[in-house]
């Protein structure tokens, strides 16, 4: 009796739980290598860390309500079993979670807690021993975090590939792609938020995020590419499976939407926005803390030196509408990514 | 094969099954299995090519693995492996995940949405404990089901495994299974 058991709710959980890995791991390697006064920089690290514990939040509660019992997943914390990827994702997710919530609290201004610790209830000022700086940790923090941020977005792909009776699943390379497809889906998120509430910067100076989402997607498509290539050579099982994507019930929406508005097309965006930066020989990330890019025919001043590192702002694209359709556009790929594989995988199956 | 005091297992004689699904009705009563779901089937399959037609009727259930991929991925280790090889689920720890549902090469589990979750064929393992025959075995009136400890040389499955051959489905999977469809 073949029934498709995993839905909805866990593409949806694959997703956010991917998105705030990605979110984790652009923060954290923001944090680790941004220059002290670079506020753009330190703008994304931030933003990056408040934002990381939530999407992973609420795809666990979807999971848990995905259970059979919702009630019994606490069972799932009293046991590790080292051989089931899902026992070694429930603890990662517990640990992940947990890093990225102290993490975030790092991030937060000392005036923030001081009214929040100052408004709580009388019979809740106790809680006020929690009004520490966590600021001096980011960095221990955003290292630690790191490899368990990896571990969240790789271990949903080998959740999936750990199965041998799931031809289309039964590949490393489904985790690989998860993995570069949550850190691109967590690049997007803060694009967009950047490239709609951010006033205060130009979006030339979020180039680093543009760069980083460029590899992630390049190396997703190849990833995709070794997938075919790899998976037409393997055994009847998997070359059968692949024609769910082939000519089956998912070409359409892998080929075009997938892979063509969820993936080359944000790439084209974001590299066209990308390219004039080599063209101008604009440092990557600038040695001061240049804010904003010389206006067209502005006087020379003591901030002329300054300015003189930041690229002529005539040059540059770096539109915020199309930052704002480059990332929906990944974000979309990103749900359709474990819609495609988390439905054509159960519909696969050994002959 | 592991080595073990003894390791139960099914020989099926595929060519005498008539699909009167007794079988199925049979493990249905003594394990109280909801209609709509089933612990065990008959695989129809029409071969050749009309006039020359022919029906092959093939009785499935748990292939009772000997290296169990439902039970690798449990997280909870609901999902077990008993000393004499049947598999079978724990169901106050089963959360319902139903990963173990996806790694089975045989889609041999199915999930009670009543009592969230997973059910599978445990050989009747209550019976086997009483020294009776599994309900599909015992009722079976071709005598398709030979069941019995591989590792007694006197059983019947032992020494008609020894004498016949027999097919393993989906062996490539690696799982080991266990139920022997004799040729």
């Amino acid at each position: 009796m073949k029934t498709i058991e995993w839905q909805y709710l866990i593409v949806s959980y694959l997703f956010l739980g991917g998105l705030s890995a990605g979110l984790y791991f652009v923060s954290a390697l923001t944090e680790l290598f941004r220059k002290d006064d670079d506020s753009a920089q330190e703008h994304i690290a931030r933003l990056g860390a408040l934002l990381a514990s939530w999407p992973v939040m609420l795809g666990c509660t979807l999971l848990v309500f995905d259970l059979g019992h919702w009630y019994r997943a606490y069972k799932l914390f009293l046991h590790f079993r080292w051989e089931s990827p899902m026992s070694i994702g429930s603890w990662l997710l517990m640990l992940f979670i947990c890093i990225s919530l102290i993490y975030a609290y790092g991030w937060t201004s000392r005036d923030g807690r001081e009214h929040f610790f100052g408004r709580l209830p009388r019979r809740l000022r106790f809680l006020g021993i929690l009004n520490v700086d966590v600021a001096p940790w980011r960095r221990p923090l955003a290292i630690a975090g790191l490899p368990v941020s990896v571990g969240v977005a790789i271990y949903t792909g080998v959740l999936l590939g750990a199965v041998q009776s799931r031809p289309f699943w039964n590949t490393n390379l489904v985790a690989q792609l998860f993995l570069f497809s949550a850190l691109s889906s967590g690049c997007a998120l803060l694009i967009l938020v950047l490239a709609m509430r951010s006033r205060k910067f130009e979006m030339y100076q979020f180039r680093s995020l543009y760069l980083l989402d460029v590899c992630f997607l390049t190396l997703e498509f190849f990833i995709v590419v070794p997938y075919f290539i790899h998976g037409e050579l393997s055994v009847e099982a998997v070359r059968e499976s692949l024609k769910l994507v082939l000519g089956g019930p998912f070409t359409m929406v892998f080929w075009v939407f997938l892979m063509g508005l969820g993936l080359v097309l944000p790439w084209a965006i974001e590299v066209r926005e990308v390219v004039p930066l080599f063209l101008t020989h604009v440092q990557l990330l600038p040695r001061m803390g240049v804010a904003t890019p010389s206006p067209a025919g502005a006087s020379v001043s003591v901030v002329s030196e300054l300015s003189a590192l930041a690229p002529p702002a005539n040059k540059l694209h770096f539109s915020r509408g199309w930052a704002v359709a480059a990332a929906l556009l990944v974000l979309v790929g990103g749900v359709l990514v474990r819609y495609i594989f988390v439905f054509a995988g159960q519909m696969s199956a050994i002959r | 094969m592991a080595m073990r005091t003894k390791r139960y297992a099914l020989a099926i004689d595929a060519k005498k099954c008539i699909d009167c699904k007794a079988c199925v009705v049979a493990c249905r009563a003594e394990n109280g299995v909801p209609l709509g779901k089933s612990r065990n089937w008959i695989n129809e399959e029409l071969r050749g090519d009309w006039p020359k037609l022919m029906e092959v009727f093939e009785p499935e259930q748990c292939h009772h693995c000997e290296a169990p991929a439902c039970v690798r991925v449990c997280p909870t280790g609901a999902s077990y492996q008993r000393a004499d090889g049947v598999v079978a689920v724990n169901p106050s720890e089963c959360v319902g995940c139903r990963y173990c549902m996806i790694a089975c090469p045989y889609d041999a589990r199915f999930f009670r949405e009543d009592l969230g979750v997973v059910e599978k064929c445990d050989l009747c393992a209550h019976r086997l404990d009483r020294g009776e025959l599994p309900a599909c075995v015992e009722t079976c009136p071709s005598k398709v089901r030979i069941f019995g400890d591989l590792n007694d040389p006197t059983s019947e499955i032992h020494q008609i495994l020894e004498k016949r051959q027999y097919r393993l489905k989906k062996r490539e999977a690696g799982t080991g299974p266990q139920i022997y469809y004799l040729l």
